[in-house]
């Protein structure tokens, strides 16, 4: 070593003059071999461990390191698709879904914010500062303060500046027409995820599909530009519903005054087109409203038209005898002796509420008789009957695409005994929903064919399905129009202008197997006779105001409805006594 | 000659780079403006569309009818009082 040193600091002149490196006596040096190649060896190694660094670093975890980099700058940014409105028949927003905020905090971060704050933002969320401190007092990384916050709330909370509060963004449904639409259109859960009727029924198509972006953004949080092409969002479709706004506002507030006036338990109504098959109006009460679905129960959510059944009674009998002329037993004027207004079959016994003595074919219809009704049935084969109820719609499910609607039930023609074929003639031992005696209707009010049934709007001529002559259904008509007028079981159904025609139906109600004073009340009937454009059904649950028939209870209403409707389609009346209809009272007006 | 050449080359790649950073620059910005155009356009959907529930909440039939009756005093039209003209009728 002293040896190395003495000459390197002699040697280091001459260097500095020019020596080639060459002729360097450092060079000449003899080092012991080991410690020569144990200096090559360490420099080899490092030079082994860059190489093996390198091919660490750009060959095998090359993915791991460009998704590091790309999670510091490049962003997937949600597009989230918007859901399908909902409209009636004239294109008015039935159903929309609006941004809104939900308001989410982490907890852990919260806890150092000041009292002040923390109480301003529960007042602006509208709940206690217990209520906030319970929300807040969570193990959880993430929780929901509160959901579908109107837009100009949040901001305010936005504003207020705590830390570890947020927003984010999400949808919140807008039924502008509330209560009266409330059980067709249905209502989405807080995902905006339908729940009940078309919201429900119409899910996939009305929900849509979100898309995204991949994104890299500045340091300011700019979009600088896409990585790769957007995946748009798919809006979900709007859904055009076969409904009447105005026609439905006019059925909804006549069967809620109605209702309210009969003390009754529940009411349904329904008022289809004819030539079309559309439901142009469906209410039922009690009814919520898809705002405010905060004390919601079973029975206002109830979509009684289409998912209870009853039995129709009286509304029955129209069928009976549509067979009887069809098969040619008798004809409208054929007559039918109904005294002494009681008959016994096997054990039992039927009867009228009056005596009518003898009765012809149309006026059997037009005062309601059980026993004329049953003697025509009596003549019938069980399963011609069937037959008949089975192909107007009874005791099948509707094909209408709506969740929950019932079948009812007609019992298979084989078990029938005789006494319940005569009761069956009149409505008794068989149950269906409001909607279905509707439509069994369309039969009358078409010539002889019936139609499906439709929610949504459609532009095409609806194919008929024949199920009795043209003949058989000009003369039930005429038959209905009588029961429907001054002489008939329903006179209140009469509406100036316009001639209708219907059936009044009084039904006990069963409880625990038995018949007990508590009635359903309907009334089905089409206007205007000379050319039938709605059929019009109204259902009232236990009218319980002394009056319980159906042609005090469910008529009056189905003449109002039918008056208001047909001015609001601006059909021509068609009464053919005179063009001019003199006041019923004198004119009250302030001009 | 040749220090020419290459001094002009230079040049030329001085002035490609200056107009590269400028077309990125002028990309990035425009990107920005339709970012901000398209967030804009979203913006007057979402405001349309609140316009139009809005829309359908005001013309409810119900609101319709009971403001006519109160504020403007009208009733209802029955046919009772309707008088109807039949065309080509003597």
């Amino acid at each position: 070593m002293k040896r190395l040193a003495s000459m390197s600091s002699g040697q280091r002149v001459a260097a500095a003059k020019g020596m080639p490196f060459s002729n360097s006596p450092v060079l000449t040096a003899k080092l012991s071999t080991g410690r020569s190649r144990f200096v090559l060896f360490v420099m080899f190694a490092a030079l082994l461990a860059l190489a093996g660094r390198a091919i660490w670093l750009q060959g095998l975890s090359k993915d791991f390191l460009q998704k590091q980099g790309e999670s510091r700058y490049v962003r997937t940014l949600e597009l989230p698709a918007t859901r399908g409105k909902i409209m009636d028949r004239n294109g008015h927003v039935l159903a929309s879904s609006l941004p809104v905020k939900a308001v989410w905090a982490i907890p852990e971060d919260v806890k150092d914010a000041p009292e002040a704050k923390l109480l301003e933002l529960a007042k602006l969320l509208g709940m206690s500062k217990r209520e906030l401190d319970k929300k807040l007092d969570s193990d959880k990384g993430f929780v929901y303060l509160k959901r579908q916050v109107e837009n100009d709330v949040a901001d305010a909370v936005v504003k207020l500046g705590i830390d570890g509060i947020q927003t984010r963004k999400e949808y919140k449904r807008y039924y502008p027409e509330g209560a009266a639409m409330a059980h067709v259109v249905g209502f989405t859960n807080v995902e905006d995820v339908g729940q009940e009727s078309m919201e429900l029924a119409h899910q996939k198509t009305l929900a849509g599909v979100a898309g995204n972006r991949r994104v890299i953004k500045d340091r300011l949080g700019h979009i600088v530009e896409d990585v790769r092409a957007i995946r748009e969002p798919q809006d979900g479709k709007d859904l055009t519903l076969s409904l009447d706004s105005k026609i439905q506002h006019i059925a909804f507030t006549q069967l809620k005054e109605a209702m309210d006036a009969h003390k009754a338990k529940a009411a349904g109504i329904v008022v289809l087109d004819i030539k079309t098959g559309e439901v142009l109006a469906l209410a039922n009460l009690p009814t919520y409203n898809p705002n405010d679905r905060g004390a919601l129960t079973g029975a206002q959510l109830r979509n009684r038209v289409l998912t209870d059944t009853f039995e129709p009674g009286s509304v029955m009998k129209p069928f009976t005898v549509a067979l009887a002329l069809e098969r040619g037993f008798v004809k409208p004027e054929t007559h039918i002796q109904t005294a002494p207004g009681k008959m016994t079959i096997g054990t039992a016994t039927i009867g009228d509420s009056h005596a009518h003595g003898v009765l012809t074919v149309e006026q059997v219809i037009e005062k309601s008789s059980n026993i004329g009704t049953a003697k025509m049935a009596l003549q019938m084969q069980p399963q011609e009957m069937w037959e008949m109820f089975t192909s107007v719609g009874f005791g099948q499910q509707p094909k209408i695409g709506f969740p929950g609607a019932v079948a009812g039930r007609v019992r298979p023609y084989a078990s029938w005994r005789p006494i319940e074929q005569a009761t069956m003639s009149y409505g008794h031992g068989i149950s269906a929903s409001l909607l279905q005696v509707a439509q069994s209707y369309m039969i009358f009010a078409r010539n002889g064919d019936t139609v499906p049934l439709s929610f949504q709007k459609t532009s095409a001529k609806p194919i008929g399905q024949r199920v009795i002559s043209e003949k058989t259904a000009r003369a039930m008509r005429k038959m209905m129009e009588m029961a429907a007028g001054p002489g008939g079981t329903a006179p209140k159904a009469q509406v100036p202008g316009y001639r209708v025609a219907g059936k009044t139906g009084t039904a006990h109600k069963l409880a625990g197997g038995k018949y007990v004073n508590k009635y359903i009340a309907s009334f089905v009937g089409f206007a205007p006779v000379s050319e039938p454009r709605l059929i019009i059904a109204v259902m009232v649950d236990e009218p319980s105001n002394g009056k319980h028939f159906g042609g005090d209870v469910a008529a009056p209403i189905f003449a109002t409805v039918t008056a208001n409707a047909l001015r609001a389609l601006n059909v021509a009346p068609d009464t053919t006594k005179t063009n001019i209809v003199i006041p019923a009272q004198g004119l009250k007006e302030s001009i | 000659m040749n220090a020419r050449v290459t001094s002009v080359l230079a040049l030329a790649l001085v002035a490609s780079a200056l107009f590269l950073v400028n077309a990125q620059y002028q990309a990035r910005r425009l990107f920005i403006e339709l970012e901000r155009a398209q967030a804009q356009k979203r913006q007057l959907e979402i405001e349309w569309e609140q316009l139009r529930v809005e829309q359908s909440r005001l013309g409810q039939p119900g609101r319709i009818e009971t403001n006519a009756k109160r504020d403007l005093n009208m009733a209802a039209v029955t046919p009772a009082r309707t008088q109807y003209l039949t065309l080509g009728a003597k």
